[in-house]
C-alpha cells in the first residue's frame, strides 16, 4: 500500500509532499508554461522529472488554476505565468483531455498515487463571472450566484467522471471560499454542498480525495471536517480536526526561508500524530532546488513510521 | 449623543446660523447651506454599514436637496459607514464580499456628493499612487484599500491593475504623491515591487515618496528587504499605515 493511503488509514504516521506543480518544474527543465499546459504529454514529462528529482509520496497534475474555467469560455493568457484576462466569453479552450491524458501517462510512469487538482464549483463560479461581482452577487444577488455555482458544479461532475475512469485521485482546490475571502457563513451556504457532491462521487470509486483551501481556514475547519474528505490541505496545521491535514511548510519559507527555518517548521508539523507533510500551498515556481531538497532530507531525517 | 446635544454642539459651530424646521427635522442654516442632524448622517452610515446601496443614494439625494452640506455627508455620514465596515473587516464580522457591497454604497454617496466638495478640503490629507503590479490582475484588495483610504480624506490616484514598472514611475513623477502603494496576489509577480523600488532609485524618486505594499504572499520581511517603507496586511492595516507615515 503506498505512504499516502498508509497515513490516511494510520498505518503510518508521515508521507511528505511539498505541493511541486508544472510551473516549478518547467523551470528546471526550461520549458515553457504554455507549451505544457496544452500538451498533456509533456505536462507528464515536466511533472515526472519533479517526482524523480525529488522523490516525494504522491504526484499532483496541476498546470495552472484555470483549466475549467477556460474549457467553460474564459479567456487565458499566458505571460509566462496564466493570468485570467476576464469573465466567460463565447471562446472554448478545453484542455481538460490532456490534463486526464497527463494523469494517464503518469498513474504508468510513477509508483506513488496520482492526484489530479480541480477546482472547488464555488472558484470557478467566481472565475467564470468575475471574483469581484462574483462575491457581491453572493449578497446582492444570491440566486444568481447559486446558478453559476450549479453551472460549475455540473460542468465539474463531467469533468470528474471522465478523471474517475482513469481512476485519479482527486484534490479540490476552493481558494476563493477561505475564510480570507468569505464569511464561515457564506462558505456553508454557497460553497459546502457542491464539495461534498464531488467527494461523495469520488469516494464511490473508492478514490483518495483532498481538498485544499489556502489562506485563513480556522473558522471553517468544522464545516471543512463535514465534507468528508481523506485529507485537508490547509496554511495553518494546528487546529484539531477529524479529518487528516497537510501542510506544515509555509510557501514562504520554501520560496525565501533557510535551513534552520525549514527545520523548525518540519519539527513543528511532526507533533501531529498523523499527517501529509507538506507546503502549505504550491511551491512558488522560482523556488531554489536547494529548498525542496532540504524539505525532504529533513523530512527523511525525521522519518517516522 | 443625543439630538438636542448634537443640535447645540452644531449651533457652537455655526454661530452666523440660525435655527429653521425642514420637513420635521430641526436644521441649523447657514447662509447658504444647511447643516443636517445628526440623526440623517447616522441613516447614511447604517444604510453604508448595512450594504444598501440604494438607501444610501436616497438619503444623500435628499440632504444635498435639503442644501446640507456636502463636507458633512462625507465625513458624517458616509466616510464614518465606511469606518465602522472597517472595524467589522478587522474583527472578521466582515468579509470581502461584505466589504465589497459597502464600498458600493460608499461610492454611490460619494459620487454625489463629491462634485459639491471642494478639491482641496477633499484632499488635504495628501496624495497617494496605487497599482497591482506587471501580470497580476487581481484587484480586489487594492479597490478595498483604496476606497478606505479615499474614506479617511486621501486623494488616490488609481493605476489600475498590471500595471507595468515604468508607468509607476511615470505616475509618482507626475503627480508627485505622498506615496506609492503597490500590490501583488501572486509569487510569480510579487518580486515586480522591487523592480519599481529599485527603478524609483536609480531615476532619484525614491526619497521623495513613501512606497508601501500589500498582497497575499508579502510580508513585513519582504517589504524591507525590497526596500519598501511597510507593509500592509489589509486594508485597515494600509490606512493606518499611511496615518504613521504621513498623517
Amino acid at each position: 500500500m503506498d505512504k499516502i493511503r498508509q497515513v490516511i488509514n494510520k498505518e503510518r504516521k508521515t508521507a511528505v509532499f511539498p505541493i511541486v506543480c508544472a510551473d516549478h518544474c518547467v523551470r528546471l527543465l526550461n520549458m515553457s508554461l504554455a507549451e505544457v499546459a496544452n500538451d498533456g504529454k509533456k505536462l507528464a514529462q515536466v511533472l515526472e522529472y519533479g517526482y524523480q528529482t525529488y522523490q516525494y509520496d504522491m504526484v499532483l497534475v496541476f498546470s495552472d488554476p484555470y483549466v475549467e474555467a477556460q474549457a467553460l469560455g474564459c479567456p487565458i493568457k499566458f505571460s509566462p505565468s496564466p493570468t485570467l484576462l476576464g469573465p466567460k466569453s463565447n471562446r472554448v479552450t478545453d484542455r481538460t483531455g490532456e490534463i486526464i491524458k497527463a494523469a494517464e501517462l503518469l498513474k504508468q510512469r510513477v509508483d506513488v498515487p496520482v492526484f489530479v487538482s480541480i477546482k472547488g464549483p464555488f472558484t470557478l463560479a467566481s472565475f467564470l463571472i468575475g471574483i469581484e461581482d462574483f462575491l457581491k452577487a453572493l449578497i446582492a444577488a444570491p440566486k444568481k450566484a447559486e446558478e453559476v455555482i450549479n453551472q460549475a458544479l455540473e460542468f465539474q461532475i463531467g469533468y470528474l467522471k471522465r478523471l474517475l475512469k482513469v481512476s485519479a485521485n482527486i484534490f479540490i482546490g476552493d481558494p476563493v471560499a477561505s475564510s480570507s475571502v468569505i464569511s464561515p457563513k457564506l462558505f456553508e451556504r454557497f460553497a459546502f454542498n457542491p464539495i461534498q457532491i464531488l467527494i461523495k462521487k469520488i469516494k464511490e470509486q473508492e478514490l483518495i480525495t483532498g481538498v485544499h483551501v489556502c489562506g485563513e481556514t480556522k473558522p471553517i475547519i468544522p464545516i471543512l471536517d463535514e465534507l468528508g474528505a481523506d485529507i485537508l490541505s490547509i496554511e495553518d496545521i494546528t487546529p484539531k480536526t477529524r479529518t487528516l491535514k497537510m501542510g506544515g511548510v509555509s510557501t514562504d519559507t520554501i520560496l525565501a526561508g533557510n535551513e534552520t527555518r525549514i527545520k523548525s517548521e518540519i519539527k513543528q508539523a511532526l507533533n501531529e500524530p498523523y499527517l501529509i507533510l507538506a507546503t502549505s500551498c504550491d511551491v512558488p515556481a522560482e523556488t531554489d532546488m536547494k529548498n525542496i531538497k532540504t524539505m525532504m532530507e529533513i523530512a527523511h531525517t525525521y522519518h517516522r513510521n | 449623543m443625543n439630538i438636542r446635544s448634537v443640535a447645540d454642539s452644531l449651533s457652537v459651530r455655526n454661530k452666523i446660523g440660525s435655527k429653521t424646521k425642514v420637513r420635521g427635522l430641526s436644521l441649523i442654516q447657514a447662509p447658504n447651506l444647511i447643516v443636517g442632524r445628526n440623526m440623517d448622517f447616522d441613516d447614511i452610515k447604517k444604510a453604508v454599514v448595512d450594504l444598501d446601496v440604494e438607501t444610501v443614494k436616497k438619503l444623500v439625494t435628499q440632504l444635498l436637496k435639503q442644501k446640507t452640506r456636502p463636507e458633512e455627508i462625507m465625513e458624517q455620514g458616509l466616510i464614518a459607514g465606511m469606518k465602522e465596515v472597517g472595524r467589522l473587516f478587522t474583527c472578521k464580522e466582515y468579509f470581502v464580499p461584505e466589504v465589497l457591497m459597502a464600498s458600493e454604497a460608499f461610492y454611490a454617496g460619494f459620487d454625489l456628493v463629491s462634485p459639491l466638495l471642494k478639491t482641496d478640503k477633499m484632499n488635504e490629507k495628501g496624495k497617494i499612487v496605487m497599482g497591482v503590479v506587471e501580470g497580476d490582475i487581481h484587484d480586489i484588495g487594492k479597490n478595498i484599500v483604496k476606497v478606505m483610504l479615499e474614506a479617511s480624506g486621501y486623494q488616490v490616484v488609481d493605476l489600475g491593475k498590471d500595471v507595468p514598472t515604468e508607468k509607476f514611475i511615470e505616475a509618482v513623477t507626475r503627480e508627485n504623491p505622498k506615496i506609492l502603494a503597490m500590490s501583488a496576489l501572486m509569487t510569480t509577480t510579487m518580486m515586480k515591487m522591487r523592480d519599481v523600488v529599485n527603478g524609483l532609485e536609480q531615476k532619484k524618486l525614491r526619497n521623495k515618496v513613501k512606497v508601501i505594499i500589500g498582497g497575499a504572499p508579502a510580508n513585513n520581511d519582504f517589504a524591507k528587504k525590497i526596500g519598501a517603507d511597510g507593509y500592509g496586511e489589509d486594508a485597515s492595516a494600509a490606512v493606518s499605515l499611511v496615518e504613521e507615515l504621513i498623517g
